[in-house]
């Protein structure tokens, strides 16, 4: 093509057109535009939402998202090693029931019977990256059958019965500890201890992705894994590490999750799965590995927390509230990629 | 002589820093085999990408049966009657010949829109009956040998009705005899009034095949010439005919105490016996054609693909390599021959230097970034990388200096035995005169360089001794000095 050797005015309309002369230009406008078009919709809709800046509203969204930011971070971890976990939630509902199981039916000291829950989460993990690196397995289908297994274990353990259940609550008066519904709900000078843990969680994730070793190798392995592999990585190891990790957080965000609703279930955590994986991509973690963040993952869960308290107060009824979360989770994921594409 | 179907004037094509074709005139006659030679990187695979559409042209014309084309995408091409035949094949597995063959142009049932599979196996048959072979139509793909893809993928472009056929380097995947049939299978396809333009680097198959020649080098033609005017010595010294003198700057070094020691190194059914010394800052060099066994020599010495045989010594002493990892304690090191395979694209230069050393940057578990930071500095200064800034992500930089930080990650990691696989493929004139320093500083330094090429001028200009590689074996071994390039040539082509 030719150069064109003279350049329009700034503002004139030969400019506005040479602005969007080519396919990608235009592209780039298109994509600017959505971003602060959906950025508009959103603030507007969280100015308008009846009761959105009281401090009770404040402490209930405060109080529902640690779990999701702990698991979030997991995701992250696992996403930037070019992997996905798809198992997080069913990790939750089992640890958080093993727990609860181990001190109300099996008379465990509260402290061991959370460690048990912490180290079964470990334990799943490394499975789940025990499969995927030894069997060769991807790490979609490897977490999928994960998923769906250990869910069943923890229907199995609980009977499918919330633990404790009415029967064990009336009759022998076993409830779940005070220190597990503290991590539940507790505060620490007004604020709740749970979010606190979860936010030293991110700056843990911070630290181990940008200043270790550890997290120096999950970039390589997930940015490119023949180039890892050739400077002496151990692509196996790496792996496993990273889903060791994803599995004790779960665990630790699951039993946070029985200590807020003071009872434990097999079935609990359903959505966070979609969730989690949303966050990260909505924090500008690229899903295909080796580029992103936690910060990015705590900015997407605050995003989505955000998203389903106004629609809570918008009276959106639940079913509609899913198709607002899944419309929003396609959209921000076309907008990423468009971005890739065409440039910022 | 009759209108031309092809005729090319002035074509032109420049890539960051390459200038891969500079003006380059082609015609191509009715029934003509036209034969185009030249190095890698001569320019081969761009011309024919211009011509089937999947490159556009920067400059230049093109002309089919007289009129003026602008070739806009491969369908376009296919359109003009242009059919071009990959080098990688591109055929589905599992589906039958007949269904590859009619790819996408199924023909279909009146009713219902459903496919027509009498009619599709018929038009099948008719299509390889025209090449006068015959393979099953309803088998798998899956089930073939290569060559009697090689055909089923020849005869997809013929049952597009295509003019012209473009070759690239059909054969080098075929075995001997099925190269025959797929000559004559060339001479066939010529009767039935189809022009081809073949590229090949076997200069052997040159006079089987072709009616005319055309040799390019460095993006330029050099000439055209009817066969009967173009033996294989004319050939070679057109190809690599060019004043290289300077551009290779080599210096003496002293060869000091052993370092690598290989010994009956065997992969079953690729690798055979290899044997091989290499000193303290000597720079041995293996050449040989593609597929000749040379990185996957590099990579069974690196410990990616598992040895059956062999013993490996470093500085005397036996080592066991069974992952990189342990080569890189051994201190190897060893740059791809895709520059993808080495580099995090993604991630700024420090981190991508550091990466296969880690370890020494880590207290406590914890990256001192600021050690890193000045290793990188340092560098980025002694190479001469260009760069902005040093936490410049990496798929900015140009092709020379992505090599560059590829090559400073080997040095970071202190490796005593660098394997260079085709160092210098795809980097601009001046990006590889520095490259050549830079080895040369190297093996000053005291390294032990394998220097692995299949261009001739850079092999016989580096290095200390050079080892020919051909079937997975070492055919040849010359001091340096004591080769032309037509002797190197020659001891490949021996073997075949």
């Amino acid at each position: 093509m030719d150069k064109q050797s003279s350049r329009p005015k700034v503002f004139s309309l030969e400019w506005l057109k040479s602005q969007v002369a080519t396919r990608q230009q235009r592209a780039r406008l298109l994509i600017k535009t959505i971003i602060v078009a959906m950025g508009g919709v959103f603030c507007y809709a969280v100015l308008i939402a009846p009761g959105f800046l009281t401090i009770g509203n404040g402490i209930n969204m405060a109080q529902r998202m640690p779990s999701i930011i702990i698991v979030a971070v997991a995701q992250t971890l696992v996403i930037i090693g070019a992997g996905i976990d798809l198992s997080v939630g069913a990790v939750m509902a089992f640890c958080g029931s093993l727990t609860a199981v181990a001190f109300c039916y099996w008379g465990i000291p509260v402290w061991v019977a959370i460690l048990l829950g912490l180290l079964s989460g470990v334990t799943i993990g490394s499975i789940t990256g025990l499969i995927i690196t030894k069997g060769r397995i991807p790490d979609f289908i490897a977490t999928l059958g994960m998923m769906v297994t250990v869910r069943g274990i923890a229907l199995i353990l609980t009977k499918g019965l919330p633990v404790p259940s009415h029967f064990t609550v009336v009759r022998l008066r076993a409830y779940l500890p005070p220190q597990v519904i503290w991590l539940g709900s507790g505060r620490i000078l007004g604020i709740p201890a749970s979010l606190i843990i979860a936010i030293a969680i991110v700056v843990v994730g911070w630290l181990v992705l940008n200043h270790t070793a550890l997290g120096r190798s999950i970039f390589a392995i997930g940015g490119n894994k023949p180039a890892a592999i050739l400077s002496g990585i151990n692509f196996d190891f790496t792996k496993i590490k990273i889903y060791a990790i994803s599995g004790l957080l779960c665990a630790l965000a699951g039993i946070i999750l029985i200590g807020r609703m003071n009872s434990a279930n097999a079935l609990m955590a359903g959505e966070i799965n979609l969730q989690s994986i949303a966050a990260v991509i909505i924090g500008g973690t690229n899903l295909f590995g080796g580029q992103g963040g936690v910060i990015g993952s705590l900015f997407g869960a605050g995003v989505l927390s955000v998203l389903s308290n106004i629609l809570n107060l918008h009276n959106v009824q639940d079913f509609a509230q899913d198709v607002f979360q899944g419309v929003v989770i396609i959209g921000v994921v076309i907008i990423d990629q468009l971005r890739r594409r065409y440039g910022r | 002589m009759s209108l031309p179907v092809l005729k090319v004037e002035g074509l032109d094509k420049s890539y960051p820093g390459v200038h891969a074709l500079d003006h380059v005139d082609l015609d191509l006659y009715e029934m003509e085999v036209h034969g185009l030679l030249g190095e890698n990187g001569a320019g081969k695979s761009t011309f024919m990408k211009i011509l089937s559409g999947s490159v556009l042209k920067d400059g230049g014309r093109i002309f089919i049966h007289g009129q003026e084309v602008n070739i806009a995408n491969p369908q376009h091409a296919r359109q003009l009657g242009i059919g071009m035949v990959y080098q990688e094949l591109s055929l589905i597995p599992e589906l039958t010949v007949a269904e590859n063959i009619f790819l996408g142009r199924w023909p279909r049932r009146k009713i219902f829109g459903g496919i027509d599979w009498p009619q599709l196996v018929a038009r099948a048959k008719d299509a390889l009956d025209k090449l006068g072979v015959s393979i099953n139509v309803k088998e798998r793909v899956s089930n073939l040998g290569i060559g009697e893809r090689q055909l089923t993928e020849i005869a997809r472009a013929i049952s597009m009705n295509v003019k012209i056929i473009l070759f690239d380097e059909p054969s080098s995947a075929l075995s001997d005899e099925e190269r025959e049939r797929f000559f004559y299978m060339i001479h066939a396809l010529k009767e039935t009034g189809v022009s081809i333009i073949y590229v090949s680097h076997r200069l052997s198959e040159a006079p089987r095949v072709c009616d005319r020649v055309t040799v390019l080098r460095d993006g330029k033609k050099i000439d055209t010439l009817p066969m009967d005017r173009a033996d294989e010595e004319t050939l070679i010294r057109m190809m690599v005919g060019r004043d290289v003198g300077e551009k290779f700057p080599k210096d003496e070094t002293k060869e000091g105490k052993e370092v690598l020691r290989v010994k009956d190194l065997t992969i079953y059914g690729r690798l055979h016996h290899l044997e091989l010394t290499l000193h303290q800052g000597e720079i041995l060099g293996i050449f040989g054609l593609m597929g000749a066994g040379r990185t996957e020599f590099a990579r069974a010495l690196f410990g990616i693909d598992r040895i059956d045989e062999g013993k490996i010594f470093i500085e005397g002493r036996r080592v066991g390599i069974s992952s990189p990892k342990d080569a890189i304690e051994a201190g190897l090191g060893y740059l791809t021959e895709d520059k993808l395979d080495g580099l995090l694209m993604q991630m700024t230069i420090p981190p991508n230097i550091t990466l296969p050393s880690l370890r020494r940057f880590c207290k406590f578990g914890f990256i001192k970034h600021n050690d890193e930071k000045e290793t990188a500095k340092g560098y980025i200064e002694d190479l001469g990388i260009h760069t902005p800034r040093v936490a410049q992500k990496i798929e900015f930089l140009s092709g020379g200096n992505q090599q560059k930080v590829a090559l400073a990650k080997w040095l970071c990691s202190q490796s005593k035995i660098l394997i260079l696989d085709e160092p210098t493929r795809g980097i601009d004139v001046g990006s590889k005169i520095e490259v050549y320093r830079l080895i040369n500083e190297l093996s000053k330094g005291g390294a032990g360089i394998i220097l692995i090429s299949s261009e001739l001028p850079e092999v016989l200009n580096m290095a200390d001794r050079i080892l020919v590689m051909s079937d997975g074996s070492f055919v040849a071994a010359y001091n340096r000095g004591e080769a032309s390039q037509e002797d190197l040539l020659r001891s490949v082509v021996a073997k075949k």
